[in-house]
């Protein structure tokens, strides 16, 4: 329903005044003095949310609206840039702009009493910023513009308590591992430009747009201005996937996000779950049309692959935050591989609840661990208070904490009444739908998701049962603060059904589904019942298997050790193999650098210092004696000469008297004899 | 070679190996003595070339005069310059050998004039009246100082007078000495 | 007679000696009996020549006026020795040398 009826004119101002407004607030606070209250930045956001949903509600399932100016030329070739609104731009507007201005609420109550957190607010607004520009932007040089900048604010977020050496390691990490996607999108982006001669979205990925009416001929790719070898085609396509595997946290490139938990959490929610992360996904939906059949199928190994990866993993972490972020990259892997099949629609419902039930679990987490932290500078302890084995029977101690906490966890264990069971649901009855069709590995995804989910469902209980379950272990853990709970609160009513369908059981009510283009598979089968059920049914059983284990009862444990336990605990030993093949090489390339640098280079350098010296310390001689000598020596010859005559002049008589004979007699004897 | 060339041979040789004496010989006093011996055997020669008068004027003055002066100047001198006097150091020099050059040059020269000259032949000697033994030769001297060269003698005097009294102001003392 | 070389002989040895007194000495005395052989020499050779000159015995009124003009000269010489030691208390002509360059 539409609040307003605005013009097309007014809703650009009102994109930019939603894009520019927490970017305004990067500005006030880098410019000005050290401005520590949050008045700024969370006015800033609540516009940018505003204007948000005023252009949601005008524009969804409504016209498109596209607007661009021109932004600059090279030689005869022009680049334009505007924004772009359809489905997908203001679904994830709102997304962004909501959950951010609930963060930026939260992170008032979390992050106070930090000495640096008017830097905080700054590059809190500088990542609003830009992940709302990426949104709508509508050319592929803008969206890498911003995914670069996204990638830039999470660094410095990450590294925002930097004195600490594991997070500047982390941002760095990171960093590096975007960069190595982004190499990716670049050349993604190159290939487009050589084929079609744009970046503009509308014109290469729209209803008939360029790469629609580019045909395949004769193992050529022809478009309406090049052609070439279709092998490119899936290059780019695989290219632009490299950029998502990076930022989206896929295998191989998922290593930063587990690390990049060395941030605070309100940070970790924000932009490592709901919405950074999320890129990535949303930059395979406005790319779609690219991906051929060859790179779908990428798409779903690699993306069925992470999330089962990521769930295992998740099974023996035992920082609270790792294990939501094993967690995240599960859930990433289920969104790539449900585009992978082609549930498109489904896949783009799952990350809008993934935001806010992944969201609500960290800062739920965010608030235990605040408490705990807390707790252990009143009473003077040492313990490691994000650790989950040293937490227990918090649910009495922070009850608002735990009740939404469960509703998040149920939502992401897909439990009935939640949004999660929903999007889940989803993606799983899709894809049992689209494997009918094939043979082979294919008739496999659905089963791994199944599994999968089931994994989840443990590692998540285990979570809960762990830290809210048992014996309480400190005295005196109070409640968060209530705005912490009051933001909460909100995420949990999100968690559930009531945002995104009225029929709690049944998906084909969710409004979000209908704003994009369905799967086209049947809708109508018998799946839809039977799958919710078993897997329901399941969970359920494993939830009471999991309460066995960590809950109050803890009559049976789990082996800590063997194979299987330390393969996962140390994340399939990624990290490891990564040092040993990229890490350690380059450092002993750098080393060895330095070492030629400072022999051969500087040596070079220092020769020719010295030979330079040496030349100098001939023309010094040259010059000096010389050339100098060459000038005193006439002098010294004047002199001498002189001093040669001054002598006839002695004063003396009797050297006159011989001066005048020796002339007289030689005149005469010269003049007789000769 | 009758008798008088040896006795003049002998002056001549005491004339010269006196002369070389002086020179040599360091001591002051000594060379003057050496002096005395010189200007007596000069003297001597004078006479030989048929002067008497002229030989005894040598002698009186010369030997009474300037010898008697010199050694009298030499030996009242006060303490300072006898002993500022006796400063004289031997050796052979570089100034030595120059004088010796000079003067072995100017003999050389002396010499080759003399002996390239025939005395006996030339011509205003041919034509003149030498002196002989015994004339009076006092008398012509006094004749010809009143007479031709009276002037010259005038002249003397005066310049005997400015003489005097020029060395004796010159050697006056001081009043603030 | 004695040949009239023989004097002349005898006249530039004396004095090419007292020339030679007269460079070489350090001594200002020694320069003034140097000076006096000088003198002598002349003294001889006019003497030498004025045998043959009988009328205006010209050699001879020299000879004497010569004589009486050299002990002026040694007169006034010692005056002059006698002040020169008296400013430069020194007597030896090579150190004598104010006038130099």
């Amino acid at each position: 329903m539409k609040i307003l009826n605005f013009s097309a004119d007014t809703l650009c101002l009102l994109t930019i005044i939603a894009i520019v407004f927490p970017f305004l607030s990067f500005l006030m606070i880098i410019l000005g003095k050290q401005y520590k209250k949050s008045t700024i930045s969370i006015f800033n956001i609540s516009i940018s949310f505003i204007s948000s949903l005023l252009i949601f509600s005008n524009l969804w399932n409504g016209e498109v609206v596209h607007q661009q100016v021109e932004w600059f030329s090279v030689g005869s070739y022009v680049f334009s840039a505007g924004f772009l609104l359809n489905n997908l731009s203001v679904l994830m507007m709102v997304l962004v702009s909501g959950i951010s201005l609930l963060v930026h609420v939260y992170s008032t109550a979390y992050m106070k009493g930090d000495e640096n957190i008017h830097k905080y607010w700054a590059y809190l607004g500088l990542f609003c910023f830009s992940m709302m520009a990426l949104v709508v932007a509508d050319s592929l040089l803008l969206i890498y513009m911003f995914w670069e900048l996204v990638g830039f604010s999470s660094f410095l977020l990450i590294g925002f308590w930097f004195t600490k050496a594991a997070a500047s390691q982390a941002a760095k990490k990171a960093f590096i591992m975007n960069r190595i996607g982004d190499i990716g999108f670049l050349t993604g982006m190159m290939i487009i430009y050589a084929q079609f001669g744009t970046f503009d979205i509308v014109k290469l990925f729209g209803n008939g747009g360029l790469i629609d009416s580019a045909s395949i001929v004769d193992g050529m790719w022809i478009s309406a201005s090049a052609e070439m070898s279709v092998i490119w085609l899936s290059l780019a396509g695989f290219a632009f996937f490299m950029g998502t595997m990076a930022k989206s946290a896929q295998f191989p490139l998922h290593t930063w996000l587990p690390d990049a938990m060395e941030g605070p959490t309100s940070v970790s929610s924000l932009i490592h779950a709901a919405t950074m992360v999320a890129a990535g996904v949303f930059l395979l939906g406005r790319i779609y049309p690219l991906f051929d059949s060859l790179v779908l199928n990428i798409i779903t190994v690699i993306g069925i692959f992470t999330a089962f990866m990521g769930a295992t993993i998740a099974l023996t972490q035992n920082d609270i935050k790792r294990i939501l972020a094993y967690s995240t990259i599960s859930q990433l892997g289920f969104m790539v591989a449900a585009m992978g099949i082609g549930a498109y629609g489904e896949s783009i419902f799952h990350l809008a609840t993934h935001a806010f039930f992944k969201c609500l679990l960290f800062l739920a987490a965010g608030a235990v661990i605040h408490q705990l932290h807390y707790h252990k500078k009143q009473h003077n302890l040492e313990f490691d208070h994000q650790d989950i084995r040293l937490m227990g029977g918090l649910r009495k101690q922070m009850p608002i904490a735990f009740i939404t906490m469960s509703i998040a966890a149920a939502a992401l264990a897909g439990f009935p009444f939640t949004s999660g069971f929903l999007s889940k649901d989803a993606i799983l009855i899709t894809s049992f739908e689209w494997a009918e069709g094939y043979n082979g590995f294919k008739k496999l995804v659905p089963y791994i998701f199944m599994l999968t989910s089931w994994i989840t469902v443990f590692y998540i209980a285990r979570l809960i049962f762990r830290v809210f379950f048992g014996k309480p272990r400190y005295e005196g853990i109070k409640e968060a603060s209530s705005v912490m709970n009051r933001v909460l609160v909100v995420l949990a009513f999100c968690s559930l059904f009531l945002l995104f369908s009225f029929n709690p059981f049944s998906f084909d009510g969710s409004w979000i589904l209908h704003g994009f283009v369905s799967s086209g598979v049947k809708r109508f089968s018998v799946l839809h019942v039977i799958i919710p059920e078993i897997v329901t049914i399941t969970s359920i059983v494993i939830v009471f298997m999991a309460y066995r284990i960590y809950g109050s009862g803890a009559t049976k444990t789990f082996p800590e050790n063997g194979l299987i336990y330390r393969f996962s605990n140390r994340a399939w030993y990624f990290d490891t193999a990564y040092r040993f093949l990229f890490v350690r090489p380059v450092e002993s390339i750098s080393r060895f650098s330095y070492k030629f640098d400072k022999l051969i280079v500087d040596g070079l350098v220092n020769l020719l210092a010295v030979g330079v010296d040496i030349l100098s310390g001939i023309s010094d001689w040259f010059d000096r004696n010389i050339i100098d000598g060459f000038v005193n020596g006439i002098s010294s010859f004047a002199r001498k000469t002189g001093d040669f005559t001054r002598q006839f002049q002695s004063g003396k008589l009797q050297h006159y008297l011989v001066t005048m004979l020796t002339v007289v007699i030689a005149i005469f004897i010269l003049t007789y004899f000769i | 070679m009758g008798p008088e060339q040896i006795v003049f041979y002998f002056f001549a040789a005491l004339t010269l190996i006196s002369a070389f004496l002086v020179v040599y010989i360091q001591n002051l006093v000594r060379s003057i003595f050496l002096f005395f011996i010189t200007i007596f055997s000069l003297a001597a020669m004078f006479v030989f070339a048929l002067a008497d008068f002229i030989a005894v004027t040598q002698v009186v003055i010369y030997v009474g005069g300037v010898l008697v002066l010199m050694l009298f100047a030499f030996m009242l001198s006060n303490r300072e310059l006898l002993s500022g006097l006796q400063q004289v150091r031997g050796g052979f020099k570089l100034g030595h050998l120059v004088g010796l050059l000079i003067c072995t040059g100017l003999f050389f020269l002396l010499y080759s004039a003399i002996s390239s000259v025939d005395i006996v032949n030339l011509p205003w000697i041919k034509e003149s009246q030498p002196i002989r033994q015994n004339d009076n030769t006092i008398h012509q001297i006094g004749i010809n100082t009143m007479t031709l060269y009276l002037l010259p003698f005038e002249v003397v005097s005066v310049f005997l007078m400015m003489a005097l009294i020029g060395a004796a102001h010159l050697a006056r003392k001081e009043k603030n000495s | 007679m004695i040949p009239l070389s023989h004097f002349m002989l005898i006249s530039a040895v004396l004095f090419c000696i007292g020339l030679y007194a007269v460079l070489t000495k350090r001594n200002a005395i020694q320069v003034l009996i140097g000076i006096e052989f000088m003198i002598n020499a002349a003294i001889l050779n006019f003497v030498a020549f004025g045998q043959f000159d009988k009328i205006k015995g010209g050699g001879q009124m020299f000879a004497l006026f010569a004589i009486v003009l050299a002990a002026a000269g040694v007169a006034v010489a010692l005056a002059i020795i006698l002040n020169v030691y008296k400013h430069f208390r020194t007597i030896d002509p090579a150190k004598i040398d104010t006038l130099k360059d």
